[in-house]
């Protein structure tokens, strides 16, 4: 290999004695110093999260305590690292949501294969799956990270529903639809 | 052939056919509701709409519907014309403005008729805005599930459950936008085919009710070529599981066999592969008198089948009509010829041998259902099909349409044309007589009966060959009855172009398959050429457990009396349900030692030493041979899970174990079948039932998994990260996961039916040679029993009259399409159809000893002590008792038998 040998300039007075980078320096530390801080106090600061946020995928219940999701699996299907694991149930002929037929038995997400792509919540027919403002996710163990269904609607909480879908459709039934 | 014009592009067609048949086996994709190719065409749904042209120079043309316009030499249509396709649009968006948007919840989503047709029409916006009109859904019993907001007026339903299958309780309702699709009242439907509306269902009003109970969506799951194993008829299904479990059982079409149908106990019977007493751990019983039982490791279990056999004086084999070909040939190669039973008692097995023998001796070997279902004349001597072999019953249904349309104006309508035949024939009825001593749900049918007892049965049968041909021998003491009817029925069956005879060993009586078989042969002496015999068998494997050609069950009794054989093996066989309770006490009290193979927890498992388990139908390979000979392969939808192995490789290990053969000898489906082959010639052909496990496309397996699977989900990666490798498969060119070829399979190994656009089981169109026709690459399975021609071997003789006896009843075994099936009865739909033990009494006899209906009556059978309500037949001659055979729990075995009344 050919090898290039640089000359090296001498240093003069003022670089010697370092001292222009050391004011240099403190200009521009004072300079900040009475500016507000930029860093949060993590963890017991917490930062702001826009609405479009794409944290840790959730279940939401309708204003009226609702399970949305009906474990229809397009979440599953469509999920690219296959962390969804649904296994659909049937809702009891007395429960006064039995009109909607179906309700996830159990509902496992695995926070550890999640990618937070959002294509679950995209392809949701039921605005039942979210990903919110969740973004850090710890345990101690792998099997800790299998976000359960309990897990995931306690992480979920209450939305706001502009459909209210099912609701129509039992009145519906109820008002026209004694057709037999 | 005719040549027609499609878009301007030449085709060649079947003139039989109409021309939306003819797009479809061209590969056209030409949306459809109301026409299905065992229903016919009627023309309502208005979806298959394309434009015909006169001539070349016409360029307006006008639109019809494909389905009624039959093929025709010059025949000159257009699918894309744009005014068509538009018109199809219009017609789907119509349907979508009653239509719930709830495919999230319905089951159906996924596998929709309709949701392919809406998509393949290009509709994607409805300008209705106003409510839908909404249904209030029946209970409509275990199998079905209803929802009637679906409905998109096909008619299909009641054209199959009234039309095609016989069932008055499912009817069209109401008008206009208020037809509704129901029973006239909340109830089970009452027809034993009423499963396959959830395939004829073009979406989701009819779904599978025990699917729902296990969802899965159908790209989930992992299905595999089945063969049903609750009766011998042997219909091919498509096995579905998901994470370890069988979810449903779909139709696979064989077109000489199931069709597009199958009956209630295949579809639903499945779910006992997950009740509770299925077995899955080798169990030790140290002892058989107590009821203590320890699960083993496999290990354990084997070292103490090498100590029984090393201890043993001579091992038995007890094989079963229920297990496959491959386990019973197995355990008859590891005890010798000389020891292996059938597994029937001497009364079933002397009437099945009777019955292989008959179909060995039939001229053209045993007839198909699809024989049935074209045939224009039946006899049906000593069977009741809806009970012992259903789907033979709904062949058997279309049959008496055929004497009816071959009539005058009749041929001259196209087969397709289902509401001009329809209407053409009215109520005319084809000859189809039935001898059977109860009523049957063929009776409506029946152009005559005759009920009696089986020996009488079996005199008619051969007064008819002897009216057909004097030359067979006459019956003496006929009463004038029986002989009127021996001679319409011998005049029906010369007259017909295709008579057929059915008879099996639902009686146990070798002499009315003789006289069936005597019968066939003086058709086939007098010049019918098309006559075939149809032999009903009770179980999957019957014929294969008959044709390895085993002793009686009694035989081994003597055996173990004699003490040359002390210990037993017994495979997939329950004897309590074989033989009365003390028979079966004194064999196994006569055995030092028993091994028991079985996949359920049986009377007869809970008595033996060991017990190990053997897979289902679901967990196996292997081979049945059904009702007509014919051999075909059932491969396991689920990798054996647990100790759970299939039954044959379970014996090739204790053969190995204590040396009997060689290792490896026998842990391949292929080496089982090799030898079985080189043992026994007839059974040769069984090898090429289905494709060796070598068999590649391209050098790749088949997938069981759909190619859009989303199954393999990671939720197994707390326990380790590294996705588990997929079983493999050393027995069937099949594999496990969505990997392989992606071509269309032999039929053999079709998995699952899906073509692009067509995700619905409808996608099968474009599996087979022509719509309606055979499998692509022909239809699967090897027949065995090729018939022996006009030669007719010497048969049994005549039976003499059965005498008036006023002490005793005659107990003949009756039949419940529902509960006289072992493994089907185990699955808790079909169990909640099972009707309550009951003995079937005539009037008269019921009042000569003091009894009304549901009193309950006590019977002495032999040994046997019998307690039941009685159920009144008109029906039933005086002097005969029907009592239902193989009920759970409630067995009463080795009918045909004298019983006394005790009281």
């Amino acid at each position: 290999m050919a090898t290039k040998v640089v000359e090296r300039k001498p240093l003069n007075l003022a670089e010697r004695s370092y001292l222009p980078q050391i004011v240099g320096g403190l200009k521009i530390t004072f300079r900040n110093m009475w500016k507000p801080p930029v860093t949060l106090e993590y963890p017991e600061q917490r930062p702001n999260i826009p609405d479009r946020y794409r944290g840790v995928p959730t279940l939401v219940k309708d204003p009226n305590g609702r399970e949305k999701c009906v474990a229809c699996q397009l979440c599953e299907f469509v999920c690219p690292p296959r962390a969804i694991r649904i296994d659909p149930g049937e809702i009891p002929e007395d429960s006064e949501h039995a009109h909607v037929e179906k309700a996830p038995r159990e509902f496992k997400i695995d926070m550890l294969r999640c990618i937070y792509c959002g294509l679950c919540e995209e392809v949701c027919p039921e605005e039942a799956i979210f990903l919110q403002d969740t973004f850090s996710v710890n345990g101690l163990s792998r099997a800790e990270l299998v976000f359960n269904k309990k897990k995931l609607y306690q992480l979920g909480g209450t939305l706001p529903d502009s459909h209210y879908k099912w609701d129509k459709k039992r009145d519906a039934a109820e008002k026209g639809g004694d057709e037999h | 052939m005719a040549t027609i014009t499609i878009d301007g592009q030449s085709y060649e067609a079947d003139p039989s056919a109409n021309l939306l048949q003819a797009a479809l086996t061209l590969g056209f994709d030409l949306p459809y509701f109301c026409w299905h190719p065992a229903l016919g065409s009627v023309g309502a749904c208005r979806q298959c709409a394309v434009r015909q042209y006169r001539d070349e120079e016409d360029t307006t043309g006008q639109i019809v519907m494909a389905c009624m316009v039959p093929v025709a030499d010059g025949l000159r249509c257009s699918i894309v014309e744009p005014e068509a396709a538009e018109f199809r649009a219009e017609v789907i968006e119509w349907l979508m403005s009653n239509h719930p948007h709830d495919c999230p919840v319905c089951d159906e989503g996924g596998e929709c008729h309709l949701q392919d047709m809406t998509v393949m029409t290009g509709h994607c916006k409805r300008r209705f805005r106003f409510p839908k009109r909404t249904f209030r859904n029946q209970y409509l019993g275990p199998f079905i599930n209803h929802e009637m907001n679906r409905c998109i007026q096909c008619y299909r339903c009641v054209r199959f459950y009234g039309d095609y299958a016989g069932g008055s309780d499912l009817v069209a309702m109401a008008a206009h936008n208020h037809v509704y699709f129901g029973r006239h009242e909340e109830g089970i439907l009452e027809n034993e085919f009423s499963g396959n509306l959830v395939e004829i269902c073009p979406t989701g009003v009819f779904t599978d009710k025990t699917l729902k109970h296990h969802y899965s969506r159908k790209w989930d799951m992992v299905s595999s070529p089945s063969v049903c194993s609750h009766c011998a008829v042997g219909c091919n299904t498509i096995a579905s599981t998901r994470y370890g479990s069988v979810r449903r059982i779909l139709n696979r079409y064989h077109h000489d066999i199931n069709g597009y149908f199958l009956c209630d106990r295949g579809r639903f019977g499945y779910t006992f592969t997950d009740a509770a007493d299925r077995l899955r751990r080798p169990l030790l019983h140290p002892d058989r008198e107590r009821d203590v039982e320890t699960v083993a490791e496999p290990a354990e279990a084997m070292k103490r089948i090498r100590e029984i056999f090393s201890e043993a004086t001579g091992v038995a084999g007890i094989g079963s009509p229920r297990a496959s070909l491959e386990s019973n040939y197995a355990l008859r190669n590891l005890v010798g010829s000389g020891r292996f039973s059938s597994g029937l008692p001497r009364i079933e097995h002397d009437a099945t041998t009777a019955l292989l023998e008959a179909m060995r001796n039939a001229p053209d070997g045993p007839g198909s259902l699809r024989d049935a279902e074209r045939a224009d004349a039946v006899l049906i001597l000593g069977e009741d099909p809806n009970n012992t072999a259903p789907r033979l019953a709904l062949a058997l249904r279309q049959s008496v349409r055929n004497e009816p349309i071959r009539a005058d104006a009749g041929s001259r309508i196209p087969r397709w044309h289902d509401r001009a035949i329809r209407d053409f024939v009215q109520d005319r009825k084809g000859p189809l007589f039935i001898a059977w001593p109860a009523s049957t749900r063929l009776d409506d049918l029946a152009a005559g009966t005759h009920r009696a007892a089986p020996d009488e049965i079996a005199r008619l049968g051969f007064a008819v060959a002897h009216a057909i041909d004097p030359q067979s021998p006459a019956v003496t003491d006929l009463d004038d009855s029986a002989s009127d009817l021996a001679s319409r029925i011998a005049r029906a069956l010369k007259e017909a172009d295709r008579p057929m005879v059915v008879s099996g060993t639902a009686l146990r009586s070798p002499a009315i398959i003789a006289a069936a078989a005597a019968t066939v042969h003086a058709l086939r002496r007098t010049g019918s050429g098309g006559s075939s015999f149809l032999a009903v068998a009770p179980e999957a494997n019957t014929i294969g457990d008959a044709m390895l050609e085993g002793a009686p069950l009694e035989t081994l009794e003597q055996q173990l009396e004699s003490g040359e054989v002390d210990t037993l093996v017994i495979l997939e066989n329950d004897i309590y349900r074989r033989l009365p309770a003390p028979a079966t006490d004194r064999i196994i009290s006569k055995a030092r030692r028993i091994i028991a193979l079985d996949s359920i927890a049986t009377a007869t498992t809970n008595r033996a030493d060991v017990v190990l388990p053997a897979g289902s139908f679901a967990e196996s390979d292997g081979t049945f041979v059904n009702h007509e000979g014919r051999a075909q392969r059932f491969f396991q939808p689920l990798p054996p899970a647990g100790d759970v192995l299939e039954a044959w490789r379970w014996i090739g290990r204790i053969a190995a174990e204590t040396g009997t053969s060689k290792q490896n000898e026998w842990d391949r489906l292929d080496r089982v079948l090799t030898a079985l082959a080189r043992d026994c010639p007839e059974l040769a052909p069984a090898r090429d039932a289905a494709p060796d496990a070598a068999f590649r496309a391209n050098g790749q397996r088949f997938p069981r998994a759909p190619r859009r699977f989303s199954g393999r989900t990671s939720i197994l990666s707390h326990l380790s990260v590294h996705e588990p490798k997929p079983p493999e498969d050393s027995d069937s060119p099949l594999s496990f996961t969505m990997e392989g070829h992606s071509g269309q399979p032999p039929a053999a190994l079709v998995s699952h039916y899906w073509s692009p656009g067509w995700n619905s089981s409808q996608a099968l169109n474009k599996f087979q040679s022509e719509v309606a026709g055979p499998a692509r690459g022909g239809d699967p399975g090897a027949r065995l029993i090729p018939g022996n021609g006009p030669n007719e071997r010497p048969s049994t003789a005549i039976p003499a009259p059965v005498p008036d006896d006023d002490q005793t009843l005659l107990a003949v075994p009756c039949y419940e399409v529902f509960g006289s099936d072992e493994l089907s009865a185990r699955a808790p739909a079909v169990a909640e159809r099972i009707p309550k033990p009951y003995v079937a009494l005539a009037p008269t006899d019921a009042e000569h000893h003091g009894l009304d209906s549901g009193d309950s009556l006590n019977l002495l059978i032999g040994e046997l002590r019998v307690s039941a309500p009685v159920r009144l037949d008109p029906k039933l001659p005086p002097g005969l008792c029907g009592i239902p055979a193989g009920m759970p729990g409630w067995s009463v075995p080795h009918l045909p038998a004298r019983a006394s009344v005790v009281t």
